[in-house]
């Protein structure tokens, strides 16, 4: 009804323009901004009154919750500079400014404190450390604590300030979202383009633009969200693949990010096409359906089988091939390396995409990874491959305690860079591995070695044995020449890698892969910018690879006999029934 | 007398429509939450209260002469057992468990149905009226039933004949025997004698009552008691220590074991087993504190085999922290938790 209104309202316009009518024009501007909730109010927005200020008991009994929850990360006087600070990225909220990200209100305007901010903190901010706070303080601790930030520890600014602040609000439950049509989402991927989301986003929407160069108010870097991974958005408010979460985000802005409000120069219209083909790029299974979002750690779940598919003949190098589309696609999560040091407190890459086929020689992984950038190492390094103890060549942890100049958030976009590399692990002879024992994750250890893969963007790909987590690799070089690089590109934010390897090679070194079976199978990944090398890298829980059989003839006989039994048994049945009345008769 | 049966068949016939709304995906699953520590609780408490409206729906139906037959109240009093342990209950239980509760669930309806004999009878009725065929539309029913039985049960025996890829259950022993004593930096701590050096009163002295008074209280949000807070600039020794300990959790610690101590930090949903809830009673308030210090300084390559040292990427802390941080650690732990530990008599 409000688009159409629009449309005639810009038909009345362009009669206006040319000239038929002056009266007419300017009465359409008129209703155009009364429409629009006043002069110099942004379309879908309206002025609003002044949030209440907090009662004095609340604040009081806001303040036991901050100093048992809150100040931990974001500090005594809320400067975002708790203990835990300097080893996060990003950093914890400064709410001295009163700089809120995800609102309603118009850009650079205060959030509404128990609406914005209460969702904020019963939902938490996906994809940073900040975590849901539902089901762990009660509704009202929730909102005692907004009366205590907003009140005592934003500084800068006062959410009562008559003469400065103003609430200009979004009135997102009144707007009625535009299903995704085709049309709609083509018309969306016109608009990222000349609206340059693009530039930031990247053209696919992996948050590879300009990537390197951004940097919020505070001066940290920062980066542009993934459209592929919504999960992730900071305002999903743990329903990430609903609309109006975008639709909100592209109507506000981001307040403190380079991430501006388009309600100046985007009708409604325009923004739910936008907020449609962004939507509409996040991950889905195979079927188009929505990933199933844990709610517990507001990632997709996992699979913890990587199933491997039978061919005969070639297997495709090209991942549009027919055969590797059908293949089914698991999702890999990546955690950083937390366990030796250099522990990575940051890690960039946080899932991979697996898929698998097999034929009676080879096995082909498919790995695809978002990494905002390739990352190549110039010059030579002065360690070998085969190194993990990169202690003295300067490859160290963030200290836990170092001021905000030298802390993790400052040093992102600054490292040393290294090569962008992934690898995994199966452990050799691991038909001989008493169930459920298993080598270690991180490398193996001396009674169980593995067999290790390792790419790297310089166009390596090495086979090593490894045998601990604190052992430098050997190499296996007989090995790494059965191996061949299907394919390993970066395209746009987003790197694919296919592997192959024999499925048989030498029993006592080389993983031998059998039909059926369940094999460990642990996966790294290390970015270049990330300054990942060695140990410093993100790693899987244990998945397991599993080569299907092709389904044998038994499947098909026992359940034919059983139905046949059934029948006879049916007969059975009547038979004696209708004895028994007649009997009975 | 009437009214209140009506209203309580409303208020149940309202809960139950809202029950099958959240299992045909209409609204969220969750739209009725689930209290975290209270969950077994309020589940029997809901079953109880539907058993109590299905009682009374049934009762004042057959009062107005609507009664159900007794056939279809067992069919339909199980099969909404079975929705409800499927949607209902969070995190979801493995079909394999659903299928023994199901099961159970078919026995006692099955005594319930046969608990007198004219009820049996009642009961039996509407399948011998099938296989006897006494009406054309029984005939019809029974010659459907013959074939899509045969065919039914094929389709699930080749399902279940078909390669299982599903991931294979491993179970894990969360809390290991504890070695009688272990080494950390050079020194061996006897885990029975051993006490937490930080957990000491004004004076000093080893004090359990003491810091027991401080600890957070037990209660939703388990928030500081006003007058005890670690970030006091005037708090001294035990609270002091707590704070001093915080700040190493949240230097450490909170990556995987999240900034509730529940299990859910930032890394936690790429790791198998999941990092330790440690709000939930069956964690810390269940061990010695030497135990968790045995725990947190040998990690997760220290455990036994029951507990697959290979797949825990929990850190042997000794080579992260000194022997005291690790205390205060474990001191700020409990503290935060709002658990006593356990102690050894």
């Amino acid at each position: 009804m409000r688009h159409l209104r629009l449309k005639s309202q810009r038909l009345l316009l362009l009669i206006a323009a040319v000239g038929i009518s002056m009266i007419s024009g300017s009465a359409a501007v008129w209703t155009y901004a009364q429409e629009s909730g006043g002069s110099g109010v942004p379309e879908g927005f309206k002025k609003s009154d002044f949030p209440a200020m907090p009662a004095a008991e609340d604040i009081e009994a806001g303040k036991r919750v901050y100093f048992t929850k809150c100040v931990w990360c974001h500090g005594v006087d809320g400067g975002g500079d708790g203990p835990s600070a300097d080893r996060l990225w990003p950093r914890p909220r400064n709410f001295n400014q009163g700089t809120f990200k995800i609102r309603h209100t118009a850009s650079g305007e205060l959030p509404l404190p128990q609406m914005d901010l209460f969702q904020t903190v019963t939902h938490g901010l996906p994809g940073s450390a900040m975590p849901s706070w539902e089901g762990i303080l009660s509704e009202d601790q929730r909102r005692q604590v907004i009366a205590f930030v907003t009140s005592q520890l934003v500084k800068d600014r006062k959410f009562d300030d008559k003469d400065t602040e103003t609430f200009t609000v979004l009135q997102l439950d009144s707007l009625k979202p535009i299903p995704p049509s085709k049309e709609s989402l083509e018309k969306g991927a016109q608009l990222v383009v000349d609206k340059k989301c693009i530039e930031c986003h990247g053209v696919e929407g992996h948050g590879d633009g300009n990537a390197f160069n951004l940097k919020d108010d505070w001066g940290f870097p920062i980066q542009p969200a993934s459209w592929h991974k919504c999960w992730n958005f900071r305002g999903s408010r743990q329903d990430p693949y609903n609309v109006k979460n975008i639709f909100r985000t592209f109507s506000t802005g981001v307040n403190g990010t380079p991430m501006p409000s388009f309600a100046d120069n985007t009708t409604i219209e325009e923004r739910w096409h936008i907020a449609n083909f962004v939507q509409s790029l996040c991950e889905r299974d195979a079927k188009g359906n929505p990933l199933e979002i844990d709610p517990l750690t507001d990632k997709p779940k996992t699979n913890f089988v990587i199933r491997s598919g039978p061919i005969e003949g070639e297997i495709p190098a090209d991942p549009e091939n027919e055969l590797w589309q059908k293949r089914e696609r698991r999702i890999v999560a990546l955690g950083g390396q937390i366990t030796h040091k250099p522990r990575n407190f940051v890690n960039r890459l946080d899932d991979v995409w697996v898929k698998s086929i097999y034929n009676d020689k080879h096995i082909v992984f498919m790995f695809q990874w978002e990494d905002r950038s390739k990352s190549v190492a110039e010059g030579k390094r002065p360690f070998q491959p085969t190194q993990v103890n990169l202690d003295e060549y300067g490859i160290k942890e963030q200290p836990p305690k170092t001021g905000e100049p030298d802390s993790i958030a400052a040093k992102q976009n600054n490292y040393t860079v290294y090569n962008d590399a992934f690898a995994f692990e199966f452990p050799v002879k691991w038909q001989e591995l008493p169930p459920p024992e298993k080598p270690r994750f991180f490398w193996g250890d001396q009674k169980y070695p593995v067999d290790i893969v390792k790419w790297e963007a310089d166009g390596s790909l090495r086979a090593f044995a490894g045998t601990g987590w604190d052992q430098d690799f050997e190499e296996r070089d007989d090995f790494a020449e059965k191996m061949k690089l299907l394919k390993a590109e970066w395209k746009d934010g987003l790197w694919t890698l296919m592997i192959q390897r024999p499925l048989k090679g030498d029993y006592d070194e080389d993983t031998y892969f059998e039909m059926g079976k369940y094999i460990p199978t642990v996966f790294f990944a290390w970015d270049g910018h990330n300054g990942d090398v060695g140990r410093k890298l993100a790693v899987s829980a244990f998945y397991y690879t599993i080569l299907e059989p092709p389904i044998p003839k038994e499947t098909y006989i026992y359940p034919t006999v059983i139905a046949v039994g059934i029948v006879i048994l049916e007969g059975w049945v009547l038979t004696r029934r209708a004895n028994k009345r007649k009997g009975r008769i | 007398m009437r009214v209140i049966l009506l209203a309580g068949a409303v208020i149940g016939g309202i809960a139950l429509v809202v029950f099958l709304v959240m299992v045909a995906g209409l609204l969220p699953p969750q739209t009725i939450r689930l209290v975290e520590g209270y969950m077994p609780m309020q589940l029997l408490a809901e079953l109880a209260f539907f058993v109590a409206v299905f009682t009374l729906i049934s009762y004042l139906l057959k009062k107005n002469g609507l009664g159900i037959p007794r056939f279809w109240q067992g069919i339909s009093f199980w099969l909404f057992i079975i929705l409800y342990l499927k949607y209902r209950i969070y995190p979801p239980i493995p079909f394999s468990v659903r299928a023994i509760y199901g099961t159970i669930a078919m026995v006692g309806v099955f005594m319930w149905m046969s608990g007198a004999e004219d009820d049996w009878k009642e009961f039996k009725k509407p399948i011998l009226n099938v296989l006897d065929a006494v009406t054309p539309f029984h005939k019809a029913l029974r010659t459907f039933y013959l074939i899509a039985i045969p065919i039914i049960l094929w389709g699930f025996s080749y399902n279940s004949f078909l390669p299982n890829l599903d991931e294979p259950i491993e179970l894990r022993t969360v809390h290991p025997a504890p070695p009688a004593s272990t080494k950390v930096h050079g020194k061996t701590f006897v885990l029975q004698t051993a006490s937490n050096p930080y957990r000491v009163n004004a004076e000093g002295k080893y004090d359990q009552e003491y810091s027991n008074k401080l600890i957070t209280e037990q209660s939703m949000g388990r928030l500081l008691k006003p007058d005890a807070n670690p970030w006091d600039p005037k708090a001294e020794g035990y609270l002091k220590f707590v704070r001093e300990g915080g700040e190493i959790f949240f230097q450490n610690c909170h990556f995987c074991h999240g900034d509730n101590l529940n299990g859910r930090g930032l890394h936690a949903f790429a790791f198998n087993p999941i990092p330790a809830n440690f709000t939930d009673p069956g964690t810390l308030a269940q061990l010695q504190e030497t135990f968790v210090f045995w725990r947190v300084s040998k990690g997760g390559i220290g455990l036994p085999r029951e507990s697959f040292p290979w797949a825990s990427v929990m850190p042997p802390w000794e080579q992260h922290l000194t022997t005291d941080e690790i205390w205060k650690v474990v001191l700020f732990e409990y503290w935060h938790t709002g658990y006593y530990p356990r102690t050894w008599d």
